[in-house]
């Protein structure tokens, strides 16, 4: 087997991803991969990046085996990748981190990005208020509804939040919205993606900044384990924190990776948002890959109880990894998510985002009474404090707002 | 024959519609308006459901003409329908570039074969468009080039080299139909522009009257205009009564001919 080298020089893994924008935006694009390419060979920003690492975010993330839950599923030893314990409560501060360190390198003094659940926003709000830059967050009003948490937080950290209310007030419009302000606001604005989505270099740069998770776990299983984990299981909308974790396992052929992505209500149903089960290749903010369409291809509307994975497009490599197999793909429904999130609730102690909590469903679902004496690595991605309003809502407690 | 080879020295005049819209009955209405004023190029609007280069008008335009299932096909026979009163009219069809894929891009080129002179293709760069290029340009369709404040001398020789029909230069970095003009700035530019090419230079985005077409004539060295949103202004200022809007365009229409 080659060894995986992937994207090629102007972005493309396999056939996906690529710079599909105005031309506006292209000298922009070509200006930041240029930038990018030169701070990865810069052993100082290296280095700035690693202490905030480990001072602000409080890396490494630790490697906890879930006993409880393995037990429960009574098949394979679960180990959990808790980047849910980050500074802000998600993955998304690693990426962030990394790229207003490089704003700031490109001599950007206004920042902007989009947010679903939230968590990207709070962790760019956070990152701004650290460098000292102002910071637009472009978000759903539908979002802004059911993630009020985070709302408060953006505004207290500094940010000033840009209610969308065009197509489904959703992740999807807030990027399209956010691509808007750059295109207007090209000389000095930086825009920080969340996700593996959207125009090269974002998904490899946004891919190579995550990859901190999977670097991590790789030493940490080595550690206990003494050997390599038999499977990997990650939450997909986007995808930065499914690449994040299996990036640094993509060579280890004998590890098998999966990807579960938000199905809604259900995979057949219009109301989902499990793009690489239910899509078809498309072009969507800026990038070719797996999208929710229909047949002209106007971009569809995704549904997910959980607004950080419910997006109708995901990142150009798991396109990629998905045609040439490396990973596979499941769509967990709004209701085994919830399932999944009350369960770790109880038996682990630890409140999962409503995002890992579909890749814990299709963990308890998939491997139950199976697969006994491996090991698997789920990327416990976020933490629940976000959802509690949605949760107790869908599950028909009341909490009072 | 292609019309774009044949567009006038000065004063052009490229109006901007977006197809189906508000439906598609009406919609015909209003290009058959803006044929009957014979402008030197009609821009057709192909509707995208996520047009992230386009402002709020634009994007409202597109949002109506999808909402009642606007199909590729359906905004091909309009303007197929239109073509054949077009005469010296070019026609130019502006999309995103997943509508052309979607459809195929060899249907895509059969259905407007003869029929569109130029193709605007928003979201296409330079870098990703060679394929495209090729088939267009086999079918004597022109592949029109957007070129922005942003875009640096060396990479502006490179997309003006084997440029044809015109240049569409986007005179604020913005979205279509926001920010003010500056007419040093574009004047630069434009001057700029016009030593590496022969073909016509527009300048588009952000257009909205009389005296700033006047301005751009008189100001800079532009060719000629490129209006769009400004059009589809009037429709919501005229609270969406296709009638007076027609009557509107006309006006409009004949004020910015100058």
């Amino acid at each position: 087997m080659k060894t995986y080298k992937q994207p090629s020089t102007i972005g493309r893994f396999g056939e996906f991803g690529g710079m599909y924008v105005a031309e506006t935006l292209m000298p922009l694009l070509l200006n930041l991969d240029k930038s990018y390419k030169k701070i990865q060979k810069d052993k100082k920003f290296k280095k700035e990046l690693n202490d905030l690492f480990k001072n602000y975010v409080g890396r490494p993330s630790s490697l906890h085996y879930a006993k409880n839950l393995s037990k429960f599923i009574n098949g394979p030893k679960v180990y959990f990748k808790r980047d849910e314990l980050n500074h802000t409560g998600a993955h998304k501060i690693n990426n962030c981190l990394g790229q207003i360190l490089l704003a700031k390198k490109m001599g950007k003094t206004r920042i902007i990005a989009e947010t679903g659940a939230g968590q990207h926003g709070v962790a760019t709000a956070t990152v701004c208020s650290l460098f000292g830059l102002p910071c637009y967050i472009y978000m759903g009003s539908k979002d802004i509804e059911r993630q009020k948490p985070n709302v408060f937080r953006m505004k207290l950290l500094g940010a000033t939040i840009i209610p969308v209310e065009s197509g489904s007030k959703s992740l999807k419009d807030a990027m399209n919205e956010a691509l808007r302000d750059w295109i207007k606001n090209v000389r000095d604005t930086f825009y920080i993606i969340g996700s593996t989505a959207g125009p090269h270099p974002y998904p490899k740069m946004v891919r190579d900044f995550q990859s901190v998770i999977g670097k991590e776990a790789r030493e940490q299983i080595l550690k206990v384990e003494k050997k390599l984990p038999d499977y990997l299981i990650a939450c997909v909308g986007g995808g930065s924190n499914a690449m994040g974790l299996f990036y640094p396992f993509l060579n280890d052929k004998k590890v098998k990776i999966i990807g579960v992505e938000a199905a809604g209500r259900g995979v057949k149903t219009e109301e989902t948002a499990a793009t690489m089960t239910s899509g078809t290749p498309g072009i969507l903010h800026g990038s070719y890959s797996y999208v929710l369409q229909d047949k002209d291809g106007q971009i569809k509307e995704a549904h997910s109880i959980s607004a950080g994975l419910d997006y109708p497009g995901v990142g150009p490599e798991h396109s990629h990894l998905k045609d040439i197999k490396r990973v596979k793909y499941f769509g967990i429904n709004d209701k085994e998510a919830l399932e999944a999130f009350q369960t770790c609730s109880k038996l682990e102690g630890i409140i999962p985002a409503l995002e890992p909590s579909h890749a814990l469903a299709y963990l308890i679902k998939a491997f139950k009474n199976k697969h006994k004496n491996k090991v698997v690595i789920l990327n416990m991605c976020g933490r629940g404090d976000k959802d509690l309003f949605t949760a107790a809502k869908a599950i028909g407690f009341d909490a009072d707002e | 024959m292609n019309n774009l080879d044949t567009l006038p020295k000065k004063k052009i005049l490229s109006l901007f519609m977006t197809c189906g819209f508000p439906t598609l009955s009406q919609s015909k209405k209003i290009f058959n308006e803006i044929l009957s004023h014979q402008p030197d190029v009609i821009e057709f609007g192909l509707p995208f459901s996520d047009p992230m280069a386009d402002g709020p008008i634009i994007q409202e335009a597109n949002k109506l003409a999808l909402s009642s299932n606007l199909s590729t096909q359906q905004s091909l026979n309009l303007i197929k329908e239109l073509s054949k009163s077009k005469n010296n009219t070019s026609f130019v069809i502006m999309c995103y570039l997943n509508t052309v894929r979607k459809f195929g891009l060899d249907k895509f080129i059969k259905s407007i074969k003869n029929i569109v002179d130029g193709i605007i293709i928003v979201d296409l760069p330079f870098e990703e468009e060679s394929e495209i290029k090729k088939s267009l340009s086999k079918n004597n369709i022109h592949l029109i080039k957007l070129i922005s404040p942003m875009t640096d001398k060396k990479r502006a020789q490179k997309l003006l080299k084997g440029s044809k029909g015109f240049i569409y230069y986007v005179s604020a970095t913005g979205i279509t139909g926001s920010n003010k003009l500056d007419f040093k700035e574009i004047n630069k530019n434009v001057k700029f522009l016009k030593k590496m090419t022969n073909i016509p230079v527009l300048v588009g985005f952000g257009i909205k009257s009389k005296k700033d077409v006047l301005e751009i004539s008189k100001k800079t060295n532009a060719d000629g205009v490129i209006i769009g949103s400004a059009l589809i202004q009037k429709y919501f200022d005229l609270k969406m009564d296709l009638n007076k809007y027609v009557i509107g365009l006309k006006k409009f229409i004949q004020e910015v001919k100058i």
